[in-house]
């Protein structure tokens, strides 16, 4: 089967390494992936700042880009994936052409741990990684789009790796977007927390599916000195792959 | 003022929800099922457990024990002064008299408030009771006045099997032509201070219950 | 420090309510005291939900029926104004604050008022009503003990059900020492009792009680107060007349509806299957040998929640009982306290229900202290939609809609439109993708960026950002090449 990849702008500027291993991963499960290389962002950061219409433009511009095939749309990030799914349909009137294709867009979008799981039905991908590892529950993922259980079922089929609980798993980091350049001190007392949270926990790496958190995280851990890793979920599952 | 802020409000009411005067009114959702019950013999224990876990006091007691138990109380609590319901079965239980043999001050439950703030020991009855939550539903009336299970630090409530009722429907069904029902469940309490339970801050701090064994 | 806030919390804030001022300068002492309380009201809640297996359906009848009863307001507030005046009560409306208060400021000179008790109420906060009762010589006593605590300190809530939650037991015993001329101990137990004498007296000198609404019944005209501590009974049973002040939200169908509500409301708020006391008050008492105040005045409080009703938008915002679990679970109200969102109701509930009554020219900043992780979404008994009312609230600061104009400013409204452009043109984005790795040199430090200059300072005053390094397009391309360069 072939999917179109919606690699989202953050994970495009700062995690180009989970991008590549998200082609290579997909293309061992039997996925032959396609980049519609027009994409550009989701409008995700300026519908969160209350500019609606900005962000209906660029939804029109992703809308075109990935209509473009009838293939289903897979991507690294559960907010961008939440904001299509659930936001870009209330964008446009009922009844116009824009509305149909985000309804149509929006039943076949899905998050890269929802669709292994129950696109691809695997669960077990043959990564190798030894291990401790805990696990951090993103909030669109996790509430928006109701994905709990996948990540964890995932990460338990890793050969080799020690799951450990993480209190608060599902607390938000602080990174909500915005949030995080508008009220920095509210952020930073939430990181804190996460961050405390983390290196209680004895893991040697937290995992995430969202590129915002594991930013927000990952600078959290270095600002500390931490040698806690934060890692995409992609990162692990495709341990052992080489990616050229 | 009021009475042109009465047609002001409500027409920016329904002018904001587009309805008419004389609209018709939806049908109201369905709350859910009342709850289904086991014996009254589990039905007790429950209310009794209940009542524990809320830190009062509850007990199954004949009424020739409650002579005793009476005055165990009054003996525990440093009962000096005590103010009971109007009640019939009050009456016959002999509380008033068994009171005043232990040396303690009956007080008309028509006395002034400064008087009755001044009691140690409210005996009231209970119309109804929850068992699911330990709860007893007090109606009032000139007999039954309010206060009684308020102002004194202890309050009793001798009350019959017969008072049980499921859940919050069935108290409803019978409460709503009411002017008055008070749901107490356990002593007065906050934990206003650091989060730390305290109990006893303006109504009782100590509340006994006694089922009667008989529906007499 | 906050004194001068919360002050005017109780009039009409003429100045903009600054969440992110407040925010960097929190006491220290808040967060830890709010990150206790509050975790122990979950975990309590969190018990009485394990044996409660029919939860969501007790939330979705609870949202079906609040919001039945809001989509059909007019007729239930005609029958319960009926039910009251037929059941012995009188009903004042109050299209504002200062009507509210003129209300019962002139119950007040009727009856010669000199002492009021009250219990605690959001909506009497929300008028100032203590303060007005105040400026013409009425002592107002709040008798719920932790709204008696900060009365005393002079501040305001910073929880809507646990008022003084963020104070030590030192700083109690203080204010009562400095009160009350005495070495007050710091045992809560002792304090409580000190408090239940002095309040006691209160109680039965009080000429005048005043309460608000958990709920009001249209079907009888019943109002409805649930507390613990029995300050609620004291208030409307001693003195002679009861004043009760309610939004007009507060209004429920029937007596069938109150069996989900009453079961949704204390485990959510309080961690409690039920609270201490309940009272259902119609009407004032029936006779003059009964308890009771001889005379009941109930004041329904619109102050705005009209106009909210008819923004099909916010109006889920009126379905709110006040519970407190969205506050509870908010990690941002738990990390600032409710001091930061600058009026009577804090927490994510405040953050949606006060710019709406107060406008967003006032209150934008409140739409934007969340980060939209939805965890009050999840706990709100009634299922409010308060993350989708925070984003139809940022629209209305950023861009204006049919109820209000656009708060933010034109220069930042055309830095958006053209961020957008940026972003949406394709070979513009792709070229920014490629400068940035070059343009942010001077700040890179062994893959991390630090201290970049405005706006991103913003950014990295709290934590490092990662280097920008977008090179999938670049690796796609030759793999892709590389591919097609080995087909046949």
């Amino acid at each position: 089967m072939k999917a179109q990849l919606f690699i989202t702008c953050l994970a495009e500027q700062f995690f180009p390494g989970v991008l590549e291993k998200m082609v290579v991963l997909l293309e061992k499960l039997g996925v032959e992936p396609v980049f519609p290389a027009e994409q550009t962002c989701c409008g995700q950061p300026l519908f969160n700042s209350g500019f609606q219409e900005q962000a209906r433009q660029l939804a029109i511009k992703w809308l075109d880009t990935f209509s473009q095939s009838d293939l289903p749309v897979v991507s690294p990030s559960g907010s961008c994936v939440d904001m299509v799914r659930h936001h870009y349909p209330a964008l446009f009137p009922p009844g116009t052409p824009e509305h149909s294709r985000a309804m149509d867009l929006a039943s076949r979008t899905f998050e890269f741990s929802e669709f292994l799981v129950h696109q691809l039905g695997q669960i077990d991908v043959g990564a190798v990684f030894p291990h401790r590892v805990t696990y951090h529950a993103s909030c669109h993922l996790l509430r928006g789009l109701g994905v709990r259980q996948e990540p964890l079922q995932l990460l338990q089929a890793v050969h080799g790796l020690e799951l450990l609980p993480l209190e608060g798993a599902e607390t938000c980091c602080g990174f909500g977007g915005v949030f995080s350049v508008v009220y920095p001190e509210v952020s930073r007392a939430m990181l804190q927390d996460k961050v405390n949270h983390i290196l209680d926990s004895g893991a040697e790496a937290v995992v995430a599916c969202d590129a915002g958190c594991l930013m927000n995280i990952a600078g959290g851990l270095r600002r500390v000195g931490s040698p806690v890793r934060a890692m995409h979920l992609i990162e692990v599952l495709a341990s052992g792959l080489n990616s050229d | 003022m009021s009475e042109q802020n009465r047609s002001v409000i409500l027409d920016a009411v329904r002018g904001a929800l587009q309805r008419k005067l004389g609209d018709s009114l939806a049908v109201r959702p369905p709350a859910l099922s009342p709850r289904q019950v086991a014996s009254q013999a589990e039905e007790l224990q429950l209310l009794i457990d209940e009542i524990q876990k809320l830190s009062g006091h509850a007990q199954m007691i004949s009424p020739s024990q409650v002579s005793m138990a009476l005055a165990e109380l009054v003996r525990t609590y440093q009962v000096k002064q005590a103010v009971l319901w109007d009640a019939p079965l009050l009456q016959r239980l002999g509380l008033a008299t068994r009171l005043t043999d232990l040396g303690v001050r009956v007080i008309p439950a028509h006395s002034d408030k400064q008087t009755l703030s001044e009691c140690d020991l409210g005996i009231t009855e209970a119309d109804f009771a929850l068992p699911e939550t330990g709860t007893l539903g007090l109606l009032s009336n000139a007999e039954h006045p309010r206060l009684v299970s308020l102002l004194p630090r202890l309050h009793l409530a001798i009350m019959r099997p017969a008072a049980l009722r499921a859940d919050l429907h069935q108290v409803f069904a019978e409460a709503r032509t009411h002017a008055y029902l008070i749901l107490i469940s356990g002593p007065s309490r906050t934990s206003d201070i650091e989060m730390t339970p305290t109990l006893g801050v303006h109504g009782p701090r100590d509340v006994h219950v006694w089922v009667l064994d008989t529906d007499q | 420090m906050q004194k001068s806030q919360l002050q005017s919390s109780e009039k009409k804030i003429p100045h903009p309510i600054e969440f992110g001022a407040y925010s960097e300068h929190v006491p220290g002492q808040i967060p830890s005291a709010l990150k206790y309380a509050t975790g122990r009201f979950m975990e309590q809640r969190a018990a009485c939900l394990d044996e409660l297996p029919e939860w969501e359906a007790l939330r979705q009848a609870g949202s079906a029926i609040r919001l039945h009863t809001l989509e059909n307001l007019d007729f239930y507030l005609e029958k319960l104004d009926q039910q009251v005046i037929a059941a012995g009560g009188q009903v004042h409306w109050a299209k504002d604050a200062a009507d509210a208060c003129e209300i019962v400021l002139e119950l007040a000179r009727q009856h010669a008022v000199k002492r009021a008790v009250k219990v605690k109420s959001m909506a009497t906060e929300e008028i100032g009503l203590n303060h007005a009762l105040q400026e013409v010589g009425i002592e107002v006593v709040e008798t719920d003990l932790g709204e008696y605590i900060i009365q005393l300190m002079g501040t305001g809530p910073s929880h809507i059900v646990a008022p003084a939650v963020h104070l030590k037991k030192e700083q109690i015993a203080e204010v009562f020492s400095q009160e009350f001329g005495i070495e007050a101990p710091t045992d809560p137990v002792e304090l409580t009792a000190i408090a239940r004498r002095v309040l006691r007296e209160k109680f039965l000198a009080a000429d005048l009680g005043i309460s608000g609404a958990n709920f009001l019944v249209a079907e009888t005209g019943t109002l409805v107060i649930v507390t613990n501590e029995g300050n609620g009974r004291m208030c409307t049973t001693l003195p002679d007349v009861h004043v009760a002040v309610a939004g007009i939200d507060k209004v429920v169908p029937d007596w069938e509806s109150l069996s989900v509500l009453l079961k949704l409301l204390p485990r959510s708020g309080a961690g409690q299957k039920i609270s201490v006391y309940t009272s259902f008050i119609t009407g004032p008492r029936r006779a003059k040998d009964e308890h009771g105040p001889s005379e009941f005045h109930l004041v329904l409080l619109d102050n705005g929640r009209s106009r909210i009703l008819q923004d099909p938008g916010g109006r889920e915002t009126l379905k709110c009982i006040r519970c407190g679990s969205c506050l509870n679970i908010c990690p941002v109200y738990r990390n600032v306290g409710g001091y930061a969102y600058g009026w009577c109701i804090s927490g994510p509930i405040g953050a949606i229900f006060t710019p709406q009554i107060l406008g967003v020219q006032q209150a934008g900043e409140l739409p934007f202290a969340s980060s939209l992780c939805g965890a009050c979404d999840e706990v709100c008994p009634v299922r409010v939609p308060i993350t989708d009312i925070l984003l139809h609230l940022r629209r209305r600061v950023a861009e204006g809609d049919a109820y209000e104009p656009a708060v933010v400013a034109t220069p930042l409204r055309a830095a958006a439109a053209l961020g957008r452009q940026a972003l949406g043109t394709g070979w513009l984005y792709r070229l920014g993708g490629r400068l940035l790795p070059w343009l942010q040199i001077p700040w890179l430090r062994a893959g991390w960026l630090y201290k970049l200059p405005p706006p991103l300072n913003r950014w990295t005053k709290v934590r490092p950002l990662p280097a920008f390094r977008a090179h999938f397009r670049n690796w796609w391309k030759r793999r892709h090449q590389v591919s097609t360069g080995d087909q046949p």
